[in-house]
């Protein structure tokens, strides 16, 4: 019997808006949102011993896609993946191991999958705080998960 | 001259280009590695309590956070004038070894041996690890997976929180462990150990038996004769928490040994006017620029220039794949820098016995674990070997322990003259009459791939899914002649 729905909120604490998924995640626990969550600094293989075993999966990362800051995009995994010789260990995308993950344990993936992607302004300078544009995004990206709880 | 450029774009610390630039006959004239490091950490951290910097630290590389952790913790212990006690500081070594297997597991399957598996002619888009496992099997790729998660579990257990530890205490660690968690760790330490076998089983299988890839193994192509760095314990067996760092020349000969601050008296740092990253090399000999060779003062650290360094490993797996290694290839030190792969599949299985003997350790469940601690002393540095080679943090601090200066040494940095080299070898080789593609240049990757960059991964917002990779190739006049791109 598979777990029900996980949040997976991915970045650097310490730089900026690179912190938004870390901060949709705060957010949805002090809020006490009824979900389990979990946070990741960075993408490898951790994200798949992480969400193996739930139905559903939301992921938050920030994303550099040259659209206006604080843009919010809902993407599949096809949307994200394109196959690639990489440069070094530190450099597996999202795309290239959620890929992975569904082809070696294709039964206990989430069957469900959303990966939520935020324009950030900055995540080069050092800071707890979010840009303004990416802080409104934060809101509504909480918002919109919840209405998906309520829905489920 | 034409210049052709490799452009792994990463943002915040790190920005790595290799440019390559072509004669009029369109062979390789030279070659460049090129880092863009801003020490935005190292000021970041002044102002800081020492006692904060371990959990602030981890946050440098989502991939190596356990390291950076566990140098800066040791630093703190000097500042502090305090040593572990003996259970604390297995403590640390179980976290650390764990950590290792994990780090290794994912730059063997995922980086290195894709390139072999799936082949250096093959098009990037099967040779990933997703082609890995298409080749190897599901089943293999799952087993493998399975057992690197034991190594995360461990992580987590003794780290105190998911992904990111927070254990660190000056002489100490936070967390004790309970016998029930004992258990679980030795259980999850056998996984370890198989996965090791495994490991250089499959290095064997595919690449050890295969005449074609031991031309490349072997070949002076990937050749590179620099001298090495490792830690060693009192035994010279390479160690990866603590120990004496020794030095070996391009014959194997030990030319210098020191710890701590020592560091400051052997490495000395050269600036290059065509990089913003400094090159690291040895003191005593001087800078005798970007060559190998008898007589070189560059030095590469890692997992093949720690077994270089060292008279062998202190576990009994470990100890036997090295030897295997060095009556394969025939010499020692081994200048192959594909020997690398190798080095790194019997660290693993080191790393991984090593977790094992901890964790049966009867003193790891003591509960002695923690000093007392009085004024700070001021100073402390921290060495450890992190996977990709040696990592220093020096820090100054006030009476109260506030950060006053860091000064950060990562693997990539003491690498950089050898990653120069090794590009530029396996560029003049492989790149004749100006003929580029996707498979040239990839052999021309390999070159730099053993040494597994840390260019900085502090951030890794997406960008469309893939890494930036950019190569341009321009005319002698200096237009662009084509531009191959990833994304």
């Amino acid at each position: 019997m598979k777990k029900t729905c996980l949040v997976v909120g991915i970045g650097n604490p310490l730089l900026r808006d690179d912190k938004l998924g870390i901060q949709v995640v705060e957010t949805l626990n002090n809020q006490q949102v009824p979900v389990e969550t979990t946070i990741l600094y960075t993408v490898g293989f951790e994200l798949i011993d992480k969400i193996l075993g739930y139905e559903k999966v939301i992921i938050i990362d920030a994303a550099k896609f040259g659209k206006l800051p604080g843009t919010i995009l809902e993407l599949r995994l096809e949307d994200i993946f394109t196959t690639h010789a990489l440069i070094n260990s530190h450099a597996i995308t999202l795309g290239t191991t959620l890929k992975t993950g569904y082809l070696i344990f294709p039964e206990e993936m989430p069957r469900k999958l959303k990966i939520i992607l935020v324009e950030a302004e900055d995540t080069t300078h050092f800071g707890k705080e979010c840009s303004p544009a990416v802080r409104q995004a934060i809101e509504k990206v909480v918002e919109r998960i919840k209405e998906d709880l309520r829905s489920m | 001259m034409r210049k052709i450029e490799i452009n792994p774009i990463t943002r915040l610390e790190g920005h790595g280009k290799i440019t390559i630039f072509l004669d009029d006959n369109g062979n390789v004239d030279e070659a460049f590695f090129q880092v863009v490091e801003l020490r935005g950490y190292e000021r970041f951290l002044v102002g800081m309590p020492i006692e904060e910097v371990p959990r602030t630290v981890s946050t440098i590389c989502g991939v190596c956070r356990g390291i950076h952790f566990t140098a800066s913790m040791k630093a703190m212990d000097e500042i502090y004038g305090v040593k572990p006690t003996p259970t604390a500081r297995k403590l640390r070594e179980l976290f650390l070894n764990a950590h290792f297997v994990e780090d290794h597991a994912v730059v063997l399957y995922a980086l290195g041996l894709p390139d072999f598996v799936v082949g250096p002619d093959a098009s990037p888009a099967e040779r990933n690890i997703v082609g890995l496992v298409q080749k190897v099997g599901v089943e293999l790729g799952k087993e493998v997976l399975r057992k690197r998660a034991c190594a995360v579990k461990i992580f987590e257990m003794l780290g105190g929180k998911p992904i990111h530890p927070v254990t660190a205490l000056p002489g100490g660690w936070a967390k004790r462990l309970t016998e029930e968690e004992r258990q679980e760790i030795e259980k999850l330490s056998e996984q370890l150990v198989e996965l090791g076998k495994l490991t250089l089983q499959i290095f064997d299988d595919v690449i050890l038996k295969n005449e074609k890839y031991m031309e490349l193994v072997t070949g002076d192509m990937y050749k590179v004769v620099v001298n090495y760095m490792g830690t060693v314990d009192d035994q010279g067996r390479v160690a990866y928490y603590d120990g004496t760092q020794r030095v070996v020349d391009t014959n194997g000969n030990e030319i210098a040994t020191f710890t701590g601050k020592g560091y400051l008296d052997y490495i000395a740092e050269r600036v290059l006017p065509w990089s913003y990253l400094k090159m690291p090399y040895l003191k005593q000999i001087g800078w005798k620029g970007i060559v190998d060779g008898e007589g070189t003062s560059l030095y590469s650290v890692g997992p093949l220039a720690r077994l270089n360094a060292a008279n062998g490993m202190d576990t009994p797996l470990a100890q036997e794949a090295y030897e295997k290694m060095y009556e394969t290839l025939k010499a020692k030190p081994v200048h192959q820098v594909l020997a690398y792969h190798w080095a790194r599949a019997i660290e693993l299985l080191n790393a991984a016995e090593k977790c094992l003997q901890l964790a049966k350790d009867p003193e790891i469940t003591s509960p002695d674990t923690r000093v007392e601690v009085g004024e700070a002393t001021g100073e402390g540095v921290g060495i450890v070997e992190a996977p990709r080679g040696t990592l220093i943090h020096h820090y100054k601090t006030d009476k109260k322990g506030i950060v006053k200066e860091a000064n950060l040494i990562v693997a990539t940095t003491h690498n950089k003259g050898p990653i120069n080299l090794a590009i530029r070898k396996a560029a003049k080789h492989f790149i004749k009459e100006g003929k580029v593609d996707e498979a040239i240049l990839n052999h021309v990757e390999m070159a730099f791939r053993p040494y597994d960059l840390c260019l900085a991964c502090a951030t890794h917002a997406v960008t469309k899914g893939t890494i930036p990779f950019q190569i341009d190739i321009y005319t002698p006049k200096g237009e662009l002649y084509q531009s191959l791109k990833n994304f």
